[in-house]
């Protein structure tokens, strides 16, 4: 689980164009919307991409995003439940 | 009008009203400087070249110029560049021809003029906003520019040539108030050139 965690920030630094961060900046539980790393809908959208190319996992839901993508914790736990 | 200050930013340095400030200009130099001003402002990563350079010009700016004294919506901005939002273009196709999918959070910075929207949220300014392609600065250009928006009652512009492209990066803004001072073509060109 870690390892995915870790393997997540930095899928997600590479997938928002985020590349002044270095995975130890992004903390697990930490808000990635909003105040947290300051993400928007936009950024969303891009998460969405990030589960379809990368885990196969399509979200047929989009409200369900918002629980999903809540931290890297919460991201990692939806992916290791539907993989 | 008078210019109440300048930040420039390129190769040679950072100048804030024609002072160098210690700083080196390198590679990393957009992530160096926004740590060395101690700003908490998680959006700044995420901007393309072009919004985080203005974003840093207006910071530096700010230590010299009082923007509190003007309200809301009495600052114009004007800003200018030659290549447009190139850089971020190219990165754009490159995430659809190479990476599978256009990337839409860099879709969003494929327009020059949304720097300026992303210094209104950051400073809350919501006067008037305008981008210009010009093939170079024009001091000329920005005093006419200047001059209009005045006449439709701004207090202060907000001016900036702020380009990235091919590896070369420039900043360069200046704030003028409006005040039956003239500034004259030389001066501004000075400053830019500085």
């Amino acid at each position: 689980m870690s390892d995915l965690k870790e393997t997540l920030k930095e899928q997600i630094i590479e997938q928002l164009n985020l590349e002044d961060l270095t995975p130890a900046d992004i903390q697990n539980e930490a808000p990635l919307f909003g105040e947290g790393l300051g993400l928007d809908s936009i950024d969303a959208l891009e998460f969405i991409v990030l589960l379809e190319q990368n885990y196969n996992i399509k979200i047929s839901d989009p409200s369900e995003g918002k629980e999903i993508f809540q931290s890297v914790d919460s991201l990692a736990a939806y992916i290791e439940k539907h993989q | 009008m008078r210019i109440l200050g300048t930040c420039k930013i390129a190769e040679s340095g950072v100048f804030v009203n024609g002072l160098a400030r210690q700083f080196e200009v390198n590679e990393d130099w957009k992530k160096d400087l926004y740590a060395s001003l101690n700003i908490e402002y998680p959006k700044f990563y995420k901007m393309d070249a072009l919004a985080k350079m203005a974003f840093l010009g207006v910071e530096l700016l700010e230590s010299s110029c009082n923007f509190d004294d003007y309200s809301e919506n009495e600052i114009a901005l004007i800003f200018a560049n030659r290549y447009s939002s190139y850089d971020t273009d190219q990165r754009f196709i490159e995430s659809y021809t190479e990476k599978g999918s256009p990337g839409p959070s860099l879709f969003v910075y494929t327009l020059p003029n949304i720097l300026t929207g992303e210094l209104a949220i950051r400073k809350k300014w919501y006067g008037e906003n305008i981008f210009f392609i010009n093939e170079k600065f024009d001091a000329q250009f920005f005093i006419d520019q200047i001059n209009f928006y005045f006449r439709k009652g701004s207090k202060a512009c907000l001016c900036g040539w702020v380009d990235s492209a091919n590896n070369q990066e420039e900043c360069f803004l200046f704030l003028v108030e409006n005040s039956i001072d003239e500034i004259s073509i030389e001066e501004l060109i000075k400053s830019y050139k500085q």
